[in-house]
């Protein structure tokens, strides 16, 4: 038998589980179907940077000031900042109740975040496990209770607790529902809120970027081969012993790590015939259904805002929802723009992946951000649909996240109740990808917990 | 103002009825005040139009507590429970839906529509049971301060671990997805017939501002297999009387005690002395003392109105103003001349006995939604039908029939307001949505009583008119009803206990909020 390990998929979490499973003296062969064009969104955990020596490898977390920028329907811009007082300031011209309202919501807020960010640089955690209830204790009864009130339910109803404005809470509502196929009246979207401001500073609600994926891509010592798709991952009496390649090639191997979405790798590369019918089944009902489309373009000049969002509020976004639970794109579209120098990447939501056409969005988008570009022009437009993302970067149904993540495909429950811990039925085979704990926005955790719980299987055997 | 009593219960409602028999029965010395003429708060049955009798609110019975059952005595009180054995959903193309609670008359009526969804519903009935086993005894249970060092609250969380340590690992996971999940997605799961989706589903969404598709709605589904009655798991029932039958039991039984009940004794302030409750004050103006108030109003009710901001804690008090009630059910009862006839039951037939759904898909239950999550009434909504007169003849003169039709959505907070007009559109709704299934419908109404979450609450005392005093939603259930670290019936004012299904676990007439209370208040642990 091979002593090999096969990571399918070259993304930050496959190529920090293979460096860690390289490092621990496993031979190391990476299969990339694709090159990815995707930016890497996302923080990095500490454990994940300290295991790997990221930060003197170079790894920079990019947060543009201000994080957001929001158009006001009076005119003008709800710009709001890492610094608490120039966040204050211009929360004070919308209103003086929010103002007086945000430092303390944003400390509430980075508490739990803290909490959660050390949830995420481990495995997901046993939640009837002593160690669980002691980790969960240690935020103190305000911070208990706020935990348990606030995971179960809507970001709408977070923000309805703490704030009048819907200017600001609608550009905040909107980090509740990114990639989500929910609108923010939908119970579970204060966690998903929660999720994406983990790993960024107090009054920060938006993921960073990074430059992970290069510098992972600078790192020596594992074999990439790419442009090979793998058609199928063998079994042999209930155990994965390598794959087979589109082209026909077989590589054997001790141990496979999938980066690809769950339900993919379960139910299309694993030989049919391995998986019991019940969990066959759950996996099927996995939801992963695309819901942004990715508009670019370039401007004749720069539009004098890194980021911006049109969430003018939460009854918009729930309305744009609303559209989208029929399959239909939504009338009024909830738009992430960010910009560098003139190069504009838009983030369009609802566009469901059964939608139909899509040739118009561009239009949709251009006519929504025309009048906050002062006075910019934007070149062609650029349109990746959810069934274009799919194709281009292996997304299930185009869902960025492989698996939604709302409540019940979060935690222990990722991807699947009882599955949570990066393994699968088939012995031998793991799951790395951005489907397992804790999910996408967190740049290589899963890849690092995958091949930390690799590493115990293999201490064990 | 001693008065020898030992406890006065504000509201007759049933949770206070069963807190203070329960109290009785412990020999303490307990008064029970009602504004009303009658007891039962929303579990009552009044006489609508002159020979028909109506269960007006409440209109079901399922999730009594056995044990309340038995230890009152209710059978002996006259509490007698027939059962509903089928739920019948009507559907736009002339067919229907049939379900029964025999197995195999339900499996063939399920095969017609598929075969498969006839296979996986046993298998679905056994995770259903198999998880409301799990989760009964947590509905007897004052819930654990998870905040807490206590060593009793360490106690109380170490045994709720080791119950759910108990748990098989697939049961632990089922729980965890139903808390979490949506109706709609987890009867993805199993079901591919659009009328049973929604028909299961639907419960879901009963009291709450909420779609098939929202996420925390599955849990509910459970409540269905958790009803119990004469021991057999999931079976309905409707009280010979009507719902105001259960709450005569109840009271009967604490009569029986040695409760004393007095109806139209309005209470308006919680009195305060030294910082503690030390009686109530009447809207008449008459005090009465006692060492103990138990309240059955909900928690803003209570807090807000009964005691006053200023005699609790600020944050308490903030925490109860967060308290989301949201009502979104209305009731329709129908005086008929004659039975309805359904265009896909010309015949009539026993399926007119048991429950009658309009939830013909489950998207059709999400329109529904969205009418209301922007403030107007569904102008399709979800039915739950009855014909009480079918199951209890006494309840109508002869040949005519009464019709309890619970509706969902109908929100509280209507755009511009409910008005006289706005109820009678809201009526005419109703009744326009159920004559297309049933068109002999408009001729046979000779009276119609129409009732919206304004009309509850001015009437009985809901807050937002939540027929749960409260959302069952997962942010405030166990633990957190009505508030985080309040769970255990107490309150942060010394003397004062909350009784009512603001508490856990929760609305439906059920009783266990008031069983338990009691029990917090006697000293037993749960």
């Amino acid at each position: 038998m091979s002593a090999r390990v096969i990571v399918i998929g070259a993304g930050a979490n496959e190529l920090v589980a293979a460096h860690l499973l390289a490092r621990a003296g496993h031979e190391v062969l990476v299969l990339a179907e694709r090159e990815s064009a995707a930016t890497e969104a996302g923080w990095v955990p500490q454990p994940v940077v300290r295991a790997l020596g990221l930060e003197r490898a170079g790894l920079a977390i990019e947060r543009p000031e201000p994080w957001i920028a929001a158009p006001l329907p009076e005119g003008g811009m709800l710009e709001l900042w890492r610094d608490m007082p120039r966040s204050v300031e211009a929360i004070r011209r919308l209103s003086r109740k929010d103002a007086a309202a945000w430092p303390e919501f944003c400390a509430r807020m980075a508490r739990l975040a803290r909490w959660l960010e050390k949830l995420y640089g481990a495995p997901p955690p046993d939640p009837l496990s002593l160690r669980f209830a002691l980790q969960v204790r240690r935020l103190g009864r305000r911070g208990i209770e706020d935990l348990l009130r606030l995971v179960p339910m809507s970001v709408a109803d977070l923000l309805d607790d703490w704030f009048e404005s819907d200017a600001l809470k609608g550009a905040l509502g909107a980090a509740g529902i990114l990639h989500l196929h929910q609108g923010p009246r939908s119970g579970g979207t204060a966690f998903l809120f929660l999720h994406h401001h983990a790993g960024s500073p107090e009054g920060v609600f938006r993921v960073p970027r990074s430059n992970l994926a290069r510098v992972l891509a600078g790192l020596r010592g594992i074999e990439i081969r790419r442009n090979v798709p793998v058609a199928r991952i063998t079994v042999r009496e209930g155990r994965a012993t390598g794959v087979v390649l589109a082209g026909g090639e077989a590589i054997a191997a001790r141990l496979v790590a999938s980066g690809d979405d769950p339900r993919r790798t379960l139910l299309e590369l694993v030989e049919p015939g391995w998986l019991d019918p019940e969990f066959a089944r759950a996996a099927r009902a996995l939801r992963a259904r695309g819901v942004a489309a990715c508009v670019a373009a370039t401007l004749d000049r720069a539009p004098g805002f890194k980021t911006l969002v049109i969430a003018p509020s939460l009854d918009y976004l729930e309305r744009a929802h609303d559209d989208a639970k029929y399959g239909r794109i939504s009338r009024q579209l909830h738009l992430e723009a960010r910009c560098e120098g003139r190069q504009l990447e838009v983030q369009v939501q609802y566009v469901p992946n059964e939608a139909a056409a899509g040739a118009e969005l561009g239009e949709q988008v251009r006519r929504a951000l025309a009048p906050h570009l002062n006075g910019a022009t934007l070149g062609k437009m650029r349109v990746l649909l959810p069934r274009d993302l799919e194709a281009a970067e292996g997304w299930p149904e185009g869902q960025a996240h492989h698996a939604e993540l709302s409540l019940d495909q979060a935690l222990w429950m990722r991807p699947l109740p009882g599955w949570a811990r990066y393994r699968t039925p088939v012995a031998g085979l793991y799951l790395c990808g951005p489907g397992t704990h804790p999910g996408a926005g967190v740049a290589g955790a899963a890849g690092f917990n995958c091949a930390r719980q690799i590493l115990r299987d293999a201490g064990r055997t | 103002m001693p008065s020898g009593y030992d406890a006065i219960v504000i509201g007759a409602g049933h949770n206070g009825l069963v807190c203070a028999a329960y109290l009785a029965r412990a020999r303490r010395r307990v008064l029970v005040l009602e504004r009303r003429e009658r007891v039962g708060g929303a579990a009552v049955t009044e006489e609508v139009c002159a020979g028909f009798r109506f269960p007006v609110y409440s209109y079901v019975v399922s999730l009594l507590r056995p044990e309340i059952i038995r230890e009152l005595e209710l059978a002996r009180h006259g509490l007698q429970i027939l059962p509903l054995e089928s739920t019948l959903t009507p559907l736009p193309d002339g067919d229907h839906l049939a379900q029964w609670s025999d197995p195999d008359q339900n499996r063939r009526a399920l095969a017609r529509h598929s075969p498969r969804d006839a296979e996986a519903y046993e298998e679905f009935g056994r995770l259903m049971h198999q998880m409301a086993r799990a989760v009964r005894p947590l509905l007897g249970m004052a819930p654990p301060d998870p905040a807490s060092l206590d060593p009793r609250e360490l106690i109380g969380l170490a045994r709720l671990g080791v119950h759910l340590r108990g748990l098989e690992a697939g049961q632990f996971h089922a729980l965890c997805r139903l808390l979490t999940t949506s109706a709609a997605d987890y009867l993805d799961q199993w079901f591919e017939s659009e009328a049973l989706k929604a028909t299961k589903s639907a419960s879901g969404i009963i009291g709450t501002l909420a779609g098939p598709r929202s996420p925390g709605t599955a849990y509910v589904l459970l409540h269905h297999y958790m009803g119990e009655l004469d021991g057999v798991f999931r079976a309905w029932g409707f009280a010979r009387g009507g719902n105001g039958a259960v709450s005569e039991a109840i009271a009967a039984a604490a009569r029986a005690r040695g409760a004393e009940i007095r109806t139209r004794a309005e209470v308006a302030k919680v009195q305060m002395r030294n910082g503690r409750a030390a009686g109530v004050v009447l809207a008449s103006g008459e005090e009465i003392g006692a060492p103990l108030v138990v309240s059955n109003a909900d928690a803003r009710r209570t807090f807000l109105e009964l005691v006053g901001a200023e005699h609790l804690p600020a944050e308490f008090a903030d925490a109860i103003r967060r308290l989301r009630f949201r009502g979104s059910s209305g009731k329709v009862n129908l005086a008929l001349a004659e039975l309805p006839r359904f265009r896909c039951l010309p015949e009539g037939g026993p399926l007119l006995r048991g429950a009658i759904s309009v939830s013909p898909s489950v998207e059709y239950l999400e329109r529904a939604y969205d009418d209301a999550k922007y403030g107007e009434f569904s102008r399709r909504p979800y039915l739950d039908i009855l014909i009480p007169s079918l199951l209890d003849p006494g309840l109508a003169p002869p040949g005519r029939h009464v019709m309890s039709i619970f509706v969902q959505h109908a929100p509280y907070h209507l755009n511009g307001g409910w008005s006289g007009t706005r109820r009678e559109a809201f009526g005419d709704t109703v009744i326009e949505t159920l004559a297309e299934y049933a068109p002999n419908l408009k001729g046979a109404v000779l009276h119609r009583q129409v009732i919206t979450p304004a009309d509850i609450e001015r009437t009985v005392g809901l807050t937002e008119g939540n027929i749960f005093q409260g959302e069952l939603s997962l942010q405030q259930m166990f633990f957190l009803r009505p508030t985080p670290g309040w769970a255990k019936y107490r309150t942060p004012v010394k003397g004062l206990f909350q009784c009512g299904a603001g508490t856990h676990p929760g609305g439906g007439v059920m009783g266990a909020p008031g069983r338990n209370a009691a029990r917090a208040i006697l000293g037993n642990r749960a």
